[in-house]
């Protein structure tokens, strides 16, 4: 009985799922009426289907075409949620050709006293748009949408891209409640699919295969590159390669702070083409192995790039003059390159209108300038490669591809060591780069075109000491010195931020958030010459932080160098942390007792380590005669933390926020 | 021969220009023009000739010296184009600090690109423009243009002094019109040296020597002191449609005949859905709220301006049928709406964002936004945003009040101004109640009110996911250690309207450990006071643009066992830019100690001599330093 009674209840389970119609315009009265997500309440939209269909359609006129259609229905719950009732379609265009979109249908559904209403999409919905010589764009505005609105629409994308398959998105930042995915490829295509392996979620695909007839005549020779020979009306049977995925219940993406590149962390599907092999002609292998992608770029214009010397040849031999020491060329040539090209915003791991342009204009992308540095470095004996690399917002390549560079800079190979350099950034030394560079690991491609890989992530410690002498006044004022140092990485942020500022605009910067301060004698060294550290010292008188009670003085001896929030003040973390670079923050606070006062209370020593002293930080108090000293000491060793430290990490900087904010009191000697 | 003569007077000519027109050497600028400058405009000249009613020429040339990278953003070479406005010839030239040509930059070296790649815009507006990367200061830019549009109706007005932080060394306008088209003309805060002669057809001026001026806070706007000068066609055409007007009045009238009337028309189902809907309606008041509602629940902002409808709204069957529309179209959309029940409600020209006022005296196409103004007969009249879907009935916000706009009536155009929120009406206030542990941690429980402006800054946090409310209270009292949030709730009061947040939250270290004591801030939450920079040589006047008003109440339950050892003094001042009242009180309720704090903050708005500044400041350091106040807690045993 009981059986029976399951066996039923299944039964309904099953039919309930059928009774949801996912054919275009069989919308049903309970998808519009739905109030809430089931699972996710507090999402604003749901996709409550999305199908989408990538295959290669053979025409005898038009040729081969890669199509992907899509069908999408989402459910809008409020207000937020319209957003979603705009579609953009991104669309690719070469010099000859471009993807085009078409068959486009749309239908918002609404409900009026229990019955639903359609609304179409019509052509004054559907905008087409030029963006700029490579990218366009086909915008889908459904009409009459509002909160519980069901839209749903339909298009197709045609590219005439054969060798090239977008990346299929499986998750987005709302749920899906049924996703459909198949691609179909013919044989011809040797494609090798990738899910996102730093996605938490799992998707089932099922492989298959297919026969499938194609008929070609002599005369057909359009679109198939690869159709030669002559044969008279044939029929050739190929095999098709079908993959397909059907899922339930994606659970939204979720945004947080201090993440690389949140794409990096969302599922989809990627396709790697590895050859070619058309009807009648040999197979043709595209870049599979690392080694085979560097190899291909740097045949492909970086070598020649790198052995042109004409240009600069004569300015170079000038620069030179007289200098021996490998060191110093390399420094010299640095400076020379960075003073004479500057970075017009591009990236890129080839030369936009080559270095030869660039040097004459003083302008150029990553590729001219820093193919530059490194041809004038080889020119001057140094043994400096190109390193190609993907900037964080190219993410993380899940497989060997020329599309997961995007980016060059130069390396010179020392014999334990290496030394990488970035031209672009007016900022930075040797062996600092910029924050776009910092990301994944670099491919060093040396002589001949084998190549290594490098770590790009900075390791040396950068450094910044402040120390700040305190004296009391006797209108409850303090008045004090501020001695600040800064190296490598924390002396380039300074240089971005501030070294452009005038004196006056610095100063009022610097007052911004110390309290009811005044600063002068403002003296900064070293704020252009890079490499170098910045040495920057003031004089200030600071009134509002001292309390005077009952003969008692209570004072917070980190004054304005105390950290004021904990950075991390989310409960839960999903994805990794990502600090910009290893550092070491040093703060002394040297505070001389006024006459007639001694120390009652002082905050207590304290030494907090995290992670097995990858992170450390030390609270020490010291007396000695009249001086009370305040050390605070920030060391961290490492910059990327898992979502499984997230605690620890919050907890450590809470600690040090509170040892920051104790304070110490005096009390008249009697 | 004869050619050869003729080609041979050419290249001379020619030479003869670029010997004498290109003098770029920054060794020529005046020492004055470099103080707080980061760029220097060396010559500007604006050429404008109306050919016809439809047909005008543009020519534009300007130099303009870069002195570092925050000048650069005044040295561009780009200009905007459409369908009715075409670029005819752009070139760009640059010189280095000698004054030698480095780079000659040829029209098909512009990069294009469309103008608006933003979400919910749609336009076939475009920039062609050329982005140059400089590899040294200073250097000097020369852009020149040839523009040609046949909307003779916007004539860019001349204003040499286009920001903040660039000086002008020469800049010249002329406006040639052989159509003989009547003109009319107007200055605004011209210099004293200004050259000008000005005749029926034809206006030549020129300045020169204009130091660069410095930003400096609470100042008014940019508009109320740069030079400026206004010129307008009396005869235009905007787009093909032909108009004539000579004052506000005339230009009002032509915009709602020529873009507005005839276009309200909608169908018969939505007409019987409001009335529907209205029927049980006593009052037209009552009658507009409905139909804005539905206006708000059936409708989305999708900005499409293509071609004429720039200027003009789409239909409101259309919008009626798509459910969106800009804000021309959904004010357009609920003028309609409100009409088919007999309410009266005109169309609003205004400038949205920073405060900026359309020119009373100069009739001219101004504006980039549009409300709806309702007129009332015996009350205040009502103003409605029709481009936002949850804002109440008659809510403007710091948006587009209190400024001029343009109501496009039938009868003509008429200058009036938006609601002003005065500081009372711009409340914020709280209540707190602060249960202290002995380790000075913290349960509290908030009540806060907002009305006025600040309900527009914090009544769309209810619609936000918990996750991010959560995260914004915490952002919002980041000075609050380690806070835990228990509970939120909120109540939107949408007739009033009002939002209230009620939070209860738990906290650490709220009170300082120092020795056996506690120190105990008095200022739960911080006051909202600006930090003013310090400036000795203040040059503008002083302008509060809005005054708004902060009561709160804090509630200090200490832990048992304890005392307040010392409790800073009540403080009172006030001032004619505001008031600042500190109320502290102790009192025992059941064996309890109890410290109640209450603080009310004041900020008026008004306007106030430059030497003021320092004043101002003072009282809101002092009100800095008064927040930084401690009461002492000891231990009774």
């Amino acid at each position: 009985m009981l059986r029976l009674y399951f066996f039923l209840l299944f039964l309904l389970t099953i039919g309930s799922i059928h009774a949801q119609d996912f054919k275009f315009g069989k919308v049903s009265v309970a998808e519009v009426v739905e109030k809430v997500h089931p699972q996710y309440p507090e999402a604003n939209a749901a996709v409550l289907f999305r199908e989408h269909n990538t295959y290669y359609e053979i025409n005898k006129h038009t040729g081969i075409m890669l199509v992907t259609k899509v069908h999408e229905r989402i459910k809008i719950y409020n207000k937020e949620g319209v957003d979603w009732a705009e579609k953009v379609i991104s669309t690719y265009h070469s010099d000859s050709d471009h993807e085009k979109v078409s068959s486009t249908k749309g239908i918002t559904y609404n409900l009026e006293n229990g019955k639903l209403i359609k609304d179409k999409l019509r052509n004054n919905g559907i905008f087409e748009e030029k963006v700029n010589e490579y990218n366009g764009k086909v915008t889908l505005n459904m009409p009459a949408v509002t909160e519980g609105s069901v839209i749903e629409y339909e298009y197709s994308l045609r590219s005439p891209f054969l060798t090239s398959i977008d990346d299929i998105p499986l998750q987005y930042t709302i749920p899906i409640n049924h996703l459909e995915v198949k691609i179909t490829i013919p044989e011809f295509f040797g494609f090798q699919k990738h899910f996102n392996t730093r996605s938490q979620l799992d998707f089932q695909i099922n492989e298959s295969r297919k026969k499938f007839t194609y008929n070609f005549t002599q005369s057909q020779r359009s679109g198939v590159r690869a159709v030669k020979t002559s044969f008279q009306n044939n029929k050739v049977e190929y095999l098709e390669n079908i993959y397909e995925i059907s899922e339930t219940d994606i659970p939204p993406l979720k945004d947080e702070v201090y993440v690389d590149y949140l794409q990096n962390y969302a599922a989809f599907l990627t396709w790697e083409l590895q050859y070619t092999k058309f009807p009648n002609s040999p197979i043709e292998n595209f870049s599979q192995t690392w080694e085979g992608v560097a190899k291909t770029i740097f045949d492909n214009g970086l070598e020649k790039e790198i052995n042109r010397t004409g240009y600069f040849k004569n300015d170079l031999k000038k620069l030179l003059k007289g200098i021996n020491n490998p060191e110093d060329k390399i420094s010299k040539i640095y400076n020379f390159v960075r003073e004479k090209v500057k970075w017009n915003k591009l990236a890129g791991y080839v030369s936009d209108n080559g270095a030869k342009v660039a040097y004459k204009e003083g302008a150029g992308n990553t590729g001219d300038i820093n193919l530059m540095l490194v041809a004038m470095l080889k020119h001057a004996g140094i043994n400096a490669s190109p390193v190609l690399l993907s900037t964080q917002d190219n993410g993380v390549p899940l497989f060997p591809t020329r599309s997961g560079f995007n980016y060059v800079i130069a390396g010179i190979e020392l014999p334990d060591d290496i030394i990488l350099l970035d031209a672009t950034d007016h900022n930075a030394f040797l062996n600092e780069l910029p924050k776009r560079a910092r990301n994944w690991q670099g491919r060093l491609i040396r002589q001949r075109g084998s190549s290594a890989w490098v770590d790009l992530m900075p390791k040396k410690q950068a450094v910044q000491s402040k120390s700040i002498n305190i004296q009391f006044k006797d209108n409850m004022k303090v008045e004090g010195k501020s001695i600040s140092n800064y190296s490598g990485l924390f002396a380039k942020s300074y240089r971005e931020n501030f070294a452009g500022l005038n004196r006056d605009n610095y100063i009022q910067l610097l007052e911004e958030d110390k309290g009811n301060i005044v600063i002068s004698g403002l003296d900064i060294k070293n704020k252009k010459s890079i490499g170098e550290d910045i040495r920057q010292t003031y004089e200030f008188e600071l009134a509002d932080v001292v309390e005077n009670i009952n003969d008692k003085i209570y004072f917070q001896p980190m004054v304005f160098e105390a950290i004021k929030e904990n950075p991390f003040k989310a409960k839960k973390r999903h994805y990794p942390i990502f600090l910009d670079f290893p550092s070491v923050t040093n703060k002394r606070i040297n505070i001389m007792i006024p006459e007639g006062y001694k120390v009652e209370s002082l905050p207590e020593n304290t030494i907090v380590e995290f992670k097995n002293g990858k992170g450390e930080f030390k609270f020490i108090t010291t007396v000695n005669g009249n001086f009370l000293r305040v050390d605070s000491v920030l060391n961290l060793n490492e910059i990327v933390f898992s979502p499984l430290e997230y605690n620890n990490l919050k907890n450590f900087y809470e600690q040090m926020l509170n040892k920051h904010s104790e304070a110490i009191v005096l009390t008249k000697a009697r | 021969m004869r050619s050869t003569f003729s080609l041979f007077l050419i290249v001379l000519l020619l030479s003869c220009f670029s010997l004498t027109a290109q003098d770029y050497e920054i060794s020529a600028i005046a020492p004055e023009l470099f103080l707080n400058a980061n760029a220097v405009v060396r010559s500007e000249e604006i050429s404008i000739e109306v050919k016809s009613i439809d047909k005008i020429i543009i020519h534009k040339k300007r130099a303009v010296t870069v002195l570092n990278e925050y000048g650069e953003r005044h040295a561009l070479a780009a200009d905007v184009y459409d369908k009715d406005r075409k670029i005819k010839d752009q070139e760009a030239y640059i010189y280095d600090e000698y004054g030698e040509e480095i780079r000659k930059i040829k029209k098909r070296h512009f990069k294009d690109h469309s103008l608006v790649t933003g979400g919910t815009l749609h336009s076939d507006n475009r920039v062609s423009y050329f982005d140059y990367t400089p590899n040294k200061y200073p250097y000097t830019l020369v852009y020149e243009s040839e523009v040609q549009s046949s909307s003779t109706i916007f004539i860019k007005p001349w204003e040499p002094m286009s920001d903040y932080l660039i000086s002008v060394e020469q800049a010249r306008y002329q406006f040639k019109n052989p159509s003989q088209i009547p003109i009319r003309f107007d200055e605004r805060n011209m210099p004293e040296k200004v050259e000008r002669t000005a005749s029926k057809y034809e206006l030549n001026y020129s300045v020169s020597n204009l130091p660069a001026r410095q930003q400096e806070a609470l100042s008014p706007d940019f508009t109320e002191f740069s030079p400026k000068l206004l010129v307008a066609l009396e005869d235009f055409s905007l787009i093909g449609v032909k108009g004539h007007a000579k004052n506000w009045e005339d230009l009002g009238r032509w915009q709602y005949e020529n873009l507005i009337s005839e276009r309200g028309r909608l169908p018969e189902t939505t007409l019987a859905k409001i009335e529907k809907l209205t029927a049980e309606a006593t009052s037209d008041s009552e009658k507009a709220r409905i139909i804005y509602n539905f206006m708000q629940e059936n409708t989305r902002y999708v900005s499409v301006q293509l071609g004429i409808g720039g200027w003009q709204p789409i239909r409101a069957s259309e919008v009626d049928k798509l459910g969106y529309g800009d804000c021309k179209a959904l004010t357009n959309y609920m003028m309609a709406l409100l009409q088919s029940q007999g309410i009266a409600s005109n169309y609003a020209v205004v400038y949205g964002g920073e405060h900026r006022n359309i020119d009373a005296k100069f009739a001219s196409m101004e504006g980039n936004h549009v409300i709806l103004q309702v007129p009332q007969e015996n009350d205040e009249t009502v103003w409605l945003e029709c481009t936002n879907q949850n804002l109440p009935f008659n809510y403007l916000g710091d948006f587009t009040d209190n400024r001029n706009v343009l109501l496009v009536k039938p009868g003509g155009g008429e200058i009036v101004s938006t609601k002003k929120y005065l500081p009372e009406e711009n409340l914020q206030k709280s209540k707190t109640n602060i249960q202290l542990n002995d380790e000075g941690g913290f349960l509290a429980s908030t009540k806060r009110v907002s009305k006025g402006i600040p309900y527009g800054n914090t009544y769309y946090i209810e619609r936000r996911k918990k996750r991010n409310q959560i995260l914004s209270y915490k952002e919002e009292w980041g000075y609050l250690k380690n806070i835990d949030i228990a509970r939120l709730e909120f109540e939107n009061n949408k007739q009033m309207p009002s939002f209230t947040e009620i939070v209860e939250f738990t906290g650490e270290k709220l009170a300082l450990k120092v020795g056996k004591r506690f120190l105990l801030p008095l200022n739960f939450f911080k006051p909202e006071v600006e930090k003013l920079p310090r400036n000795t040589h203040r040059k503008l006047p002083v302008e509060i643009k809005r005054g708004k008003m902060f009561q709160d109440g804090f509630i200090y339950h200490l832990p048992e066992g304890y005392t307040a050892e010392a409790i800073p003094e009540s403080v009172n001042i006030e001032n004619e830019f505001g008031r600042y009242v500190l109320d502290v009180v102790l009192k025992k309720v059941e064996g309890k100690e109890v410290l109640t704090v209450n603080r009310e903050y004041v900020v008026n708005e008004g306007r106030w001599n430059p030497e003021k500044y320092e004043d101002y400041r003072e009282f809101l350091n002092l009100i800095l330093a008064l927040n930084n106040q401690k009461a002492v807690l000891a231990a009774t045993h």
